[in-house]
């Protein structure tokens, strides 16, 4: 018995092996371009681990792209798209947390196509309109529009974070004389900073791979986001700059990586309600 | 006055329902209607409503293929993704439950994949894939002695290389669904297998699998979902080609609005995905209805 239980251990550390190799392998074989010379790029057997790392990629690349200035773009827009959708949405949930009414169920139907519905359908017609207003490539229209689009995910989401707060200490918050703003910003809100985190953590994640609307509004290349100034990138670089297009995409990607490998367990949760769309 | 404060709540709602309105509904509901105009690109034909845009695009050839792509493309994502997701989520809670170490970085690495902007999963696994010296894929498989392979170069390679990308990046939703639908089964049913002497593969089939239904069906909905609304990853792998082997439905109404410059029936065919849309939302709202019902009994 004691044989067969290591057996099945050992069975899936294996399991655990593939799996890590399987979904990271793509990861490590751009990284590893990333730090390739021209020599190494096409030396055969390819270096895995190149024998010496040419970590200035990544200052030539910064040189000859505008990755910095794309970089910039997308958390800057970012940033503005995470303020502005939770201070939407916010208020938002709260009420179809706390409220019964008729049209609720309709209501959270409505939000919930809008979540489901893909940005590509409301770029068509959101383009004519921006270009016949003249305001097609602002970074601020592309926020209105990221917030949008945001809007409905991050409402079921924080939805489910205040239906988790017993309605009792609104009760207790407004008999101490406290209005329905101040008991949703001075009690709800400190209550649900887990959730809050996550809310915002998803924004991020979502405004940073948001494509389709900054790809068809922008024209100015100094404007692009990260997702638009990359594919960008691609569509200029040649066989010989392979890694300088690694390196370019390692660095996109950083800031993505980081945020969600240091706030894993707000993603978790939240993922695991079944709140998200994937 | 109960009244008054009630309406002052819904104050809250005001901003979004502003948003929504204007930046979500209002533009779907315009693209609807010039679906069913002869248009230009950024001129509206005067004359009136016609059904020429869908019936051209019917009796084009071009789009079952588009279709034909499009659901080759979602069934086989969907298929694997839940699969994989399935085996990925058992085995990280049978080593959980062993309490073996890693499991975390097991996660983590699947995860990865879905935080990574679609642009950039397609520019690595072009990287990856390159039929250029530059491939590592194509080393390996000429090193095996299986020679190289055109996996962005042949119509149905690119298809499969598009397909294999898109599972490696949704895998990690379906996997942490389903991770957390075996978490929640009670411990009663795997004592009552093991006591009816079911094996694994029995036990999987007909208690696990069964008990997870929910968590399978929104699952299930969720992904197709969001791979029928797919394409950012496809335009930095393949850009819809070669010829028209890797254009999803909703890659190809891009291309033919914005590329083409023909708003008609790339606006049609944005209409039949927002349909699709609808309809799957419809499912959905479905199955979450049923398990709130579910819980308010229990």
């Amino acid at each position: 018995m004691k044989r067969k239980e290591r057996l099945i251990n050992i069975g899936i550390y294996i399991c655990y092996a593939i799996i890590i190799m399987a979904f990271l392998f793509p990861l490590i074989w751009i990284i590893s371009l990333s730090l390739k010379d021209l020599q190494n790029l096409f030396s055969v057997p390819p270096e895995i681990i190149p024998k010496d790392p040419a970590f200035s990629n990544f200052r030539k690349v910064f040189d000859q792209s505008n990755l910095g200035r794309y970089l910039f773009n997308s958390v800057k827009i970012v940033f503005f798209t995470v303020v502005g959708t939770l201070i939407i949405s916010v208020p938002a949930a709260f009420n179809f947390s706390r409220l019964r009414f008729k049209l609720k169920k309709s209501m959270l139907f409505g939000v919930l196509i809008f979540q489901m519905m893909s940005p590509l359908i409301i770029a068509i017609l959101l383009f004519r309109y921006f270009n016949a207003l003249g305001i097609q490539d602002r970074h601020w229209s592309l926020i209105l529009i990221y917030i949008a689009i945001e809007i409905p995910f991050q409402t079921w989401l924080l939805k489910s974070f205040f239906d988790s707060i017993p309605e009792s200490i609104d009760e207790a918050a407004e008999i101490d004389g406290c209005t329905k703003l101040q008991t949703l910003t001075k009690v709800i809100l400190p209550l649900s900073a887990p959730g809050l985190a996550s809310a915002i953590i998803f924004a991020g994640i979502h405004g940073w791979s948001q494509f389709i609307i900054p790809f068809v509004l922008l024209d100015s290349p100094d404007l692009y986001p990260v997702a638009v100034g990359i594919l960008n990138y691609q569509s200029t670089v040649e066989t010989i700059s392979t890694h300088f297009l690694a390196a370019a995409s390692v660095i996109s990607i950083i800031p993505a990586v980081i945020l969600f490998i240091t706030m894993q367990r707000f993603i978790i949760g939240a993922l695991t309600a079944g709140a998200v769309k994937g | 006055m109960l009244l008054s404060r009630k309406n002052k709540r819904f104050a809250f709602f005001l901003p979004m329902v502003v948003w929504l309105l204007v930046f979500l509904l209002y533009p779907t509901l315009d693209l609807i209607r010039l679906s069913f105009k002869d248009i230009g690109f950024v001129t509206e034909g005067t004359s009136g409503y016609t059904f020429e845009n869908y019936t051209q695009l019917f009796q084009h050839s071009d789009f079952y293929t588009i279709l034909r792509v499009t659901i080759i493309f979602v069934f086989f994502s969907v298929l694997f993704q839940m699969f994989l997701g399935f085996v990925l989520a058992r085995v990280m809670v049978a080593g959980e439950d062993r309490g073996l170490v890693g499991t975390v970085v097991v996660r983590t690495s699947v995860l990865i994949g879905w935080v990574i902007p679609g642009v950039v999963v397609g520019i690595i696994w072009n990287l990856f894939l390159t039929e250029s010296t530059t491939g590592i894929l194509n080393y390996w498989l000429n090193a095996w002695g299986i020679g190289r392979l055109p996996f962005l170069s042949d119509p149905t390679w690119a298809l499969i290389s598009v397909t294999v990308a898109n599972i490696w990046r949704g895998t990690a939703a379906s996997m942490i669904m389903q991770y957390a639908g075996l978490k929640v089964l009670p411990n009663e049913l795997h004592e009552a297998a093991v006591i009816d002497g079911a094996s694994f593969i029995q036990e999987t089939l007909y208690v696990t699998i069964p008990a997870m239904k929910p968590v399978l069906y929104t699952n299930l909905v969720l992904i197709t979902i969001k791979t029928v609304n797919t394409f950012d990853s496809i335009i930095a792998l393949t850009g819809g080609g070669p010829g028209r082997s890797t254009e999803v439905l909703a890659l190809s109404a891009y291309l033919r609005v914005f590329r083409q410059f023909d708003l008609g029936s790339g606006a049609a065919i944005a209409v039949i995905l927002f349909v699709i849309n609808l309809v799957m939302t419809l499912i959905y709202s479905r199955i979450i209805d049923f398990e709130e019902e579910k819980g308010r009994a229990a």
